[in-house]
């Protein structure tokens, strides 16, 4: 519970937010779909800025190179959108498989990435996809790769006063092949494994490779070593299971009640072998 | 802190704590449909429409629904005038101990009001959040998909 929680404020604008949230002298956070910021038990926080109402914060667009999300977008828009091509795919794949109809309606896309729990799915499609996120505070803004903000935690990662605005998804021309998958208990359970995968290939050759995984770990993690062996070779049964294998041992793995260490790990790699592969046939055809 | 809020079309003005949450704001201002099962966003027995988007009002703090409009299961029909909806799931017998109804009722309405022709994929993905441990799930797939049929037939009728 926010034993504390005294004050809301509904600002209109991005700008509004930041300001709120730079001149606040009482403890004062974020709340965008407030599925894990109503549940959280913190007997500091004062005061709650509500994004979600922000109606710059939320849209999903498209052109020919990029796709752009609102941080305040349900999950469910991005699920229902009409997204298409490799990263749209990906992405409404991603979107689709977090937790039910009624989570997706109140999760956001911003609170998703920022939350960053290990069973969060987008993340790790954000990740083999270079996502950039827009971050903001007020009008002056920054974009950064995703993984920057993911590697050094958002919440130390974003200044006083300043949110994350936008993801930013660059899209892939032919050539190119992506994958999410997650492991759970029941399709609604959070994920025990989560796998993502996303291959450019060149004149028969892996030209660009991503992998990050997420819930067998403490957060999303790009695993470089497997990309590297990957790249610059003709994609094969045995390079794939090499690359699984490399990936699979090091991973740091966090515990989780619902099952072992072993399994798990030996679940991963399979997956993370057929993730590979289904983004190689994508990429092929 | 005051809350106004539209219920089921009529206006509130509700003097809550901050940190209440819309489940319990709910049930005080008497819309005992909303039910408790697990409290934490999982089982979707609290379901309430908010701005027309169904979600989970366990996990909603009740400052976020400010100025919004909600609508629970005693919005949508009651014993002598039942929503189609409402109807089906009796005539489908997609209830035994009604725990779950509210809120998957609720999903279901969301649905029809998007998508009134709803596949049978549809009604499985639209009422995914809303967990059945009486009769099983098989019944209420056949009662949204009749709803939809009468629906249609009753607008075409109309015309
Ligand atoms: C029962 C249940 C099951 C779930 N299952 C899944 C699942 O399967 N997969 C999955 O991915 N997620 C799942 N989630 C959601 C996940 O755990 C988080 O609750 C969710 O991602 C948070 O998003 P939100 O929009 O609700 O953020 P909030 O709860 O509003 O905020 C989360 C944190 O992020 C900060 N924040 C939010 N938006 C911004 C922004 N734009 N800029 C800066 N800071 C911001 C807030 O200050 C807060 O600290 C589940 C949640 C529940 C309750
Ligand atoms: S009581 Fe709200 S989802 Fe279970
Ligand atoms: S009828 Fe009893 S839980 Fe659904």
């Amino acid at each position: 519970m926010l034993k504390k929680l005294t004050q809301f404020y509904y600002p209109k604008t991005v700008e509004e937010a930041c300001l709120q949230l730079a001149n606040a002298k009482e403890k004062t956070s974020v709340l965008a779909g407030g599925t894990s910021e109503a549940l959280r038990n913190d007997s500091t926080i004062e005061a709650l800025v509500d994004i979600s109402k922000i109606k710059e914060l939320s849209y999903v667009k498209s052109d020919s190179s990029s796709i752009a999300i609102g941080a305040a977008t349900p999950v469910q828009d991005i699920y229902k959108s009409d997204l298409s091509g490799v990263s749209g795919e990906l992405l409404k794949t991603a979107a689709g498989k977090i937790g039910s109809t009624l989570l997706r309606n109140a999760i956001t896309a911003g609170g998703n990435l920022v939350a960053l729990f290990p069973w969060s799915d987008l993340p790790a499609a954000y990740m083999v996809l270079d996502a950039e996120v827009v971050c903001r505070k007020g009008k002056p803004k920054r974009t950064v790769p995703v993984i920057n903000l993911i590697n050094s935690k958002p919440a130390a990662f974003l200044d006083k006063g300043e949110i994350v605005a936008e993801i930013k998804v660059p899209v892939f021309k032919k050539g190119t092949g992506a994958s999410f998958a997650k492991m759970s208990k029941t399709s609604n359970d959070y994920s025990l494994i989560t796998v993502a995968s996303r291959i450019t290939i060149a004149d028969g050759k892996i030209k660009e490779a991503r992998l990050a995984i997420n819930a067998i770990t403490a957060q999303p993690v790009r695993c470089e070593e497997a990309e590297k062996l990957l790249t610059s070779k003709k994609p094969s049964a045995e390079l794939i299971a090499e690359a699984a294998k490399k990936a699979v041992a090091g991973l740091k793995i966090r515990k989780d009640y619902r099952a072992t260490e072993e399994y798990r790990k030996e679940v991963c790699e399979v997956m993370i072998r057929r993730s590979l592969e289904e983004s190689i046939a994508k990429a092929g055809k | 802190m005051k809350l106004n809020v539209k219920i089921n079309g009529k206006k509130f003005d509700l003097e809550v704590n901050p940190n209440a949450m819309l489940i319990d704001v709910l049930r005080d201002a008497g819309f005992k449909s909303v039910k408790s099962g697990c409290n934490e966003g999982s089982c979707g027995a609290c379901a309430v429409m908010i701005d027309g988007r169904p979600k989970n009002s366990c996990i909603v703090l009740a400052g976020q629904v400010q100025n919004s409009e909600i609508l629970t299961a005693e919005g949508l029909g009651n014993p002598e005038t039942p929503h189609i909806l409402q109807k089906s799931f009796v005539d489908h017998g997609a209830t035994q101990c009604g725990y779950c109804n509210p809120g998957s009722l609720i999903s279901a309405k969301a649905l029809l009001d998007r998508n009134p022709k709803p596949t049978e994929a549809d009604v499985k993905d639209a009422l995914d959040g809303n967990l059945c441990r009486c009769t099983g799930y098989v019944k209420r797939i056949e009662a949204v998909l009749d709803s939809a049929k009468i629906i249609q037939k009753g607008t075409k009728g109309n015309k």
